[in-house]
């Protein structure tokens, strides 16, 4: 049974010694701890064997799923749109734990800062919301002259049958604005589908009369402005003569979003959430797209001339050219110091997409340091290729992970730090693990120029903090 | 209930049932919690307890997709609860549903009971608890209760008696349930505390990671609980049929005892007297002494806290505690909310509050937008309650003593000590320390702006420095401003001049220039508009008035705003564009309105020009034309800057340059109002505007403009950054957003 489980769980051949590659790692012992159906989502890293590996399912009941729900996904889209009213059809938990956590800024309307619920009670579930629904839409159009409202469909809205396509569709007849249906029952797929009905929702949006394409205008997909992410590339590309038409959906409007048809190009940063609204435009409007990562500075460089390329203005490239070079010098020679007292470090990386995880990588490479585990909660299968060809021989590769999958990892490829969301910290600090925020919660920023030296620093000041002197003579290491 | 909205409930202040059980069953030994229903619920709740107390929080789901929504999810759960058991081998575990499982109508009792059976599982060595917790059903609160309820009844047994008191707790912090324990120690009273968080949710660091934290009520005191001497609840406000006090007093004859959760000395004092009368113990001096200490506290604190005037806010049994303390301390609730729908709780609340001596508003089943309502015209400075006050803190500008679940925005919310005597002491000096820091910040500029600024024998370079204070977070005064942002209120639409480059229409948002606006207000419109706008623009800095047409020929309008507007928010600078005319008649009382800053436009000091640029002057009934026009308007310019300068008023000069009209005295135009005591000029170039007399002039470029303006800043300071605003302007100068407060007024 025991070598059935090993083999099973990290597809190696039979014959091949684990502790070879591995060293100080006791594969046996913690595969046992291991739920069966999870085992194809783990992978070690090896050149010699192909990778048969399971992404982009459904999670495994009782096996602690870091992922949330389809409204969630639905939820991180939509909620950066800073003058719409977002209404959460459903009790109140839904709407509860999702108000107002988000480090995404805004440059004018604060409207999206706030929570609406519906706060469905046990009469309604037995009678309908959809009254509710009318009467809350009436309310909000009467106090506050809205331009744009969405509705969540949460799990109970699926199942009692409400018409909330009608219920919307009414009121924009009525008051001539826009009330777009987002559906997103929890039960109905996973946090992906979240993304694609959120990006359904901004599609509804868009304008397609909205005049001629601009030249060097582009749209920003997937940075949703945390800590003004979006406002630093905004001005990276302005330096480069480009403009952005419309960022989707950090710091965006209903106003903003109609016009972004009229760009010339699409770029996209989170690609596990964008990909698909990005690949809808390109149907409908004939934009094209390309995937950028603003995170480290070798995606940064590439991202920029992969963009000035593609717009083929030779002023463009020459600013580019210019732009890079002087940034990319001046930030490492600031990197320099951290470099030093990071090199050999190892990193654990356990994140939302798998475009963020492969950015990371590199990141970390970067900074010297090699990363040993990696996962991510709603990878793609093409990205955890990727994520193979880049990572080092004996890295563990995990799909949507649970505690633990990744407190066993951690321990045994000894990570020296975890870069994740705000549930994954506790973890890595009990477990005596440094620990990086990159979730949607920071409140600084992470990409560009400005942001690959925070990150440094960041990973430095965990790293390199005097408290894990005492951890580790607690530990008798 | 108690909402602004009937059908919304906007801004939370409560969470759901689910969630309440997942955290009073952290409570429970070597325990772990599935919940039966979509990965979201559980994935949530984890994210929501794990930044409160920063401990890993493990809980488990089903994670129901389509297949299971449709066809039930008996599949899901049992290979969940075999998963679980796999990982983490509990001794107990949970199982709770959602709003899914319960809208599908999921049996839990019979699949837990299928699964024991299909599994061999020996119910000695793991129990397995259900509880309906759909979301839909009640909050958090009631959610803990159930679950405790629930273990209760499905575990405790009829046994020999033992000498033990059942202590059930109120969703209190780790540091307080050890706090409890400590005194009970100290009496040395035999004790189940149920549940009993103290250190699943606030465990120390350890060489090895325990998946299921050690600590927690053992499983078989739960059992036990049917034999003890007593239980005494915290749970004054609960409904009985939630109460596990009240199912061990039915069933097994358990005297129960209800006392609120023990903060402040009242609740001390009862809570260590049922002890006491229970076991027939005497309180040890230890704790006589730490009585003694807290009122020696409450003495120390008292003149402070009398100024507190708060909201209290949250689980309707902490916030029926924190009220007692309220009142023994002298601090004013004057709002008490919360937002479950608790009928016990507003009847005990609304017979406590009979004791203040002020009007005490009782929200029940209520949400922050309603509580925000209630706070802004009730002179609130403090805020007690959850972390989820801080978007409200945020907009009024307070401070709030954390105290209960959430805290997501501070650290130790799980250490942090507020029952007992000694946890009493430690809110009471949070609450006070909050009117004193505020006191040590403000008083000196208070009593300044109080007693010495508005004095009537004012000296005017003192009030000068004042005054250019409010320069300096003015945009349109100061070019480093530009960060703060301003409005200008439309409310003077009549004009006592007709200028020949000026043509006022009403009603295009599309254009931005002075005169144009797309409303004019009234009053009372005006503040209403200022209230929505510095809710969003925290930075509003500045409210002027300009226009449309002549501040002063509609000064009954601007009295009343401004008054309006300043009995709202003291702090607001005014400033005021005018055409000078009417200066000499207004120019104290718009002194004593608090003006600080005040534009004239003044085109030329040479009556022959100004003929040129104004086609009539009606001043005093009287209409002016020619180079009479300009005399009388002239002399009253020049004598009204005089007269707000020498008496502290920052004065900007607006000249409007109109090439082959006034370009040639622009310099002695600056010269002279300079030695008038103006602050600043601002040449802008005039607009030519359809349909006025100028419509056909050429306007000066950019070049000729910053010349002039370079030739100018030798004399005295130039404005190089003016927009040229709107009447009805809002925002920065570089942002205008009035469209999106048009009709809200």
């Amino acid at each position: 049974m025991k070598s059935l489980q090993k083999s099973c769980a990290l597809g190696l051949d039979d014959d091949r010694n684990l502790s070879k590659n591995i060293p100080n790692m006791d594969i046996e012992e913690s595969v046992d701890d291991f739920i069966i159906e999870r085992r194809k989502s783990i992978f070690l890293n090896s050149a010699n064997k192909s990778m048969d590996f399971n992404c982009e399912t459904n999670s495994v009941a009782g096996s602690v799923s870091q992922r949330a729900c389809v409204y969630c996904g639905a939820r991180v889209v939509l909620n950066p749109i800073t003058d719409a009213y977002h209404i959460v059809h459903g009790p109140i938990g839904c709407a509860s734990y999702t108000w107002d956590i988000r480090g995404s800024l805004s440059s004018s309307a604060e409207v999206y800062r706030n929570s609406f619920s519906t706060d469905l009670g046990e009469k309604d579930v037995i009678f309908g919301g959809e009254k509710k629904l009318t009467g809350a839409i009436d309310e909000i159009v009467e106090k506050f002259s809205p331009k744009l409202i969405f509705v969540y469909s949460t799990c109970i809205v699926g199942i009692i049958g409400d018409d909330v396509d009608a219920v919307c569709q009414k009121a924009e007849e009525k008051y001539n604005i826009r009330v777009i249906s987002v559906k997103s029952p929890g039960f109905a797929g996973n946090k992906s589908t979240g993304y694609k009905m959120g990006c359904n929702a901004i599609m509804e949006l868009m304008d397609k009369s909205c005049g001629h394409r601009d030249t060097n205008s582009i749209n920003y997909l997937g940075d949703f402005n945390l800590a003004g992410e979006a406002w630093i590339i905004r001005n990276y590309l302005q330096k480069l003569g480009i403009k952005i038409n419309s960022t989707l959906t950090g710091d965006s409007s209903y106003e903003s979003i109609k016009k972004a048809p009229s760009a010339k190009l699409n770029i996209v940063q989170c690609a596990g959430s964008m990909s698909y609204l990005a690949k809808r435009m390109r149907e409908a409007f004939g934009i094209p797209f390309i995937k950028v990562s603003f995170y480290g500075l070798a995606d940064i460089k590439r991202s920029i001339y992969d963009i000035a390329n593609f717009l083929n203005d030779e002023s463009i490239m020459e600013k580019a050219f210019d732009f890079v070079s002087n940034k990319e010098k001046e930030t490492k020679q600031n990197l320099e110091i951290y470099k030093k007292r990071l090199d050999g470090k190892k990193a654990a990386i356990f994140v939302g997409g798998g475009f963020k995880a492969i950015s990371l990588i590199k990141q970390f490479k970067e900074l010297g340091m090699q990363t040993v585990m990696v996962g991510t909660q709603t990878g793609k299968k093409d990205e955890y290729e990727t994520i193979r060809d880049i990572s080092d021989e004996g890295t563990i590769i995990l799909d949507d992970a649970n505690p633990v999958e990744l407190e066993n990892f951690m321990l045994e490829k000894g990570a020296d730090i975890l870069v994740g969301g705000v549930k994954e910290r506790p973890l890595a600090y009990k477990l005596g693990v440094a620990f990086c925020d990159h979730n949607h919660e920071r409140k600084h920023a992470l990409c560009g120029y400005e942001g690959a030296i925070n990150f440094a620093k960041e990973i430095d000041l965990s790293i390199n903090s005097s408290v894990w002197n005492y951890i580790r003579k607690e530990r008798g290491d | 209930m108690s909402r602004n909205f009937v059908n919304l409930n906007i801004n939370q202040c409560k969470m759901c049932m689910p969630l309440g059980a997942s955290l009073a069953f952290k409570g429970v030994e070597g325990s772990i919690v599935i919940l039966h229903g979509s990965q979201g619920c559980s994935t949530y709740i984890r994210r929501h307890m794990a930044t409160h107390y920063n401990e890993p929080i493990d809980i488990a789901s089903s994670s129901l997709t389509e297949n299971g929504a449709v066809f039930g999810g008996t599949k899901n759960l049992k290979s969940g609860i075999k998963n679980l058991i796999k990982v983490y081998n509990p001794k107990i575990i949970g199982i709770f549903t959602t709003c899914l499982a319960d809208t599908i109508g999921e049996d839990i009792d019979r699949i837990v009971k299928e699964f024991i059976e299909e599994e061999h599982i020996d119910t000695n060595s793991l129990k397995l608890v259900t509880a309906h917790t759909p979301g839909y059903g009640a909050t958090q609160t009631e959610g803990y209760y159930v679950a405790l309820r629930k273990t209760v009844e499905q575990l405790s047994k009829k046994g020999h008696k033992n000498n033990k008191v059942n202590i059930i707790a109120a969703n209190l912090n780790p540091g307080d349930i050890r706090n409890i324990k400590n005194y009970l120690n100290e009496v040395g009273v035999g004790y189940i505390m149920f549940p009993d968080i103290s250190e699943t949710l606030d465990g120390g660091y350890r060489k090895a990671y325990e998946r299921i934290p050690p600590g927690g009520t053992k499983i078989n005191d739960i059992v036990d609980m049917a034999n003890s001497l007593a239980t005494i609840e915290m749970g004054i406000s609960i409904d009985r049929s939630l109460s596990p006090g009240q199912y061990l007093s039915d069933n097994y004859g358990v005297p129960l005892y209800v006392t609120p959760a023990p903060i402040g000395l009242r609740n001390t004092d009862s809570f260590l007297d049922t002890v006491k009368n229970i076991c027939g113990k005497e309180i040890p001096e230890v704790i006589r002494h730490e009585r003694g200490r807290l009122l020696d506290a409450m003495i120390d604190a008292h003149k402070y806290n009398a100024q507190v005037r708060a909201i209290v806010y949250g689980d309707p049994e902490i916030v029926y505690s924190l009220v007692l303390i309220c009142e023994e301390n002298g601090i004013l609730p004057k709002i008490i909310a919360t937002g479950s729908n608790n009928s016990k709780f507003e009847k005990l609340i609304k017979d406590k509050i009979k004791n203040f001596n002020d009007e005490i508003i009782v929200l029940n089943d209520t949400d922050f937008e309603t509580i925000e309502s209630y706070a802004t015209n009730n002179d609130i400075n403090l805020l007690i309650g959850n972390s989820d006050g801080r978007r409200l803190a945020e907009k009024l500008k307070l401070e709030i003593v954390r105290i209960g679940f959430p805290i997501h925005d501070r650290l130790g919310a799980q250490r942090v000590i507020f029952t007992g005597y000694n946890g009493s002491a430690n809110f009471i000096d949070l609450t006070s320390n909050s009117i004193l820091a505020r006191k040590e910040e403000g008083f000196r500029e208070e009593a300044f702006d109080k007693y010495y600024k508005n004095s009537t024998e004012k000296e005017n370079n003192l009030v000068k420095i004042s005054n250019i204070e409010h320069t300096k977070t003015h945009p349109c005064f100061n070019k480093d401003a530009h960060q703060y942002s301003r409005m200008h209120i439309p409310v003077a639409p009549a004009c006592n001049i007709s200028c020949n480059y000026c043509n006022r229409k009403y009603d295009c948002s599309n254009e931005s220039r002075p005169g144009v606006t797309s409303e004019i207000l009234k009053p009372e419109e005006a503040l209403r508009k200022y209230i929505a706008v510095k809710q969003r623009f925290e930075n509003l800095s500045v409210v002027g008035i300009a226009g449309p047409g002549e501040a002063l020929a509609n000064f009954d309008n601007v009295r009343k705003s401004v008054k309006l507007i300043k009995q709202f928010d003291p702090k607001t600078t005014f400033c005021l564009s005018t055409n000078g005319l009417m200066l000499p008649f207004y120019a104290n009382e718009l002194i004593d309105l608090g003006f600080s800053n005040i534009t004239i436009t003044i085109n030329t000091t040479l009556p022959e020009v100004a003929a040129k640029i104004y086609r009539d002057v009606n001043y005093l009934g009287e209409n002016f034309k020619g180079i009479k026009a300009g005399e009388v308007i002239i002399n009253n310019q020049l004598d009204g800057l005089r007269f707000l300068s020498m008496h502290g008023i920052v004065c900007k000069v607006n000249l409007v340059l109109i090439k082959g009209i006034n370009d040639f005295c622009v310099e002695d135009t600056v010269k002279k109002v300079k030695d008038l005591g103006a602050y600043i000029t601002n040449i802008m170039p005039m607009i030519p505007v359809k349909g006025s007399v100028f419509e056909n002039f050429s306007p000066v470029n950019q070049l000729e403009l910053k010349e002039i303006r370079d030739k100018c800043g030798s004399i005295m300071k130039q404005m190089y950054h003016c927009r040229q605003c709107r009447a009805d302007a809002i925002g920065t100068l570089d942002k205008d957003c009035s469209s999106e407060f048009a009709c809200k007024g």
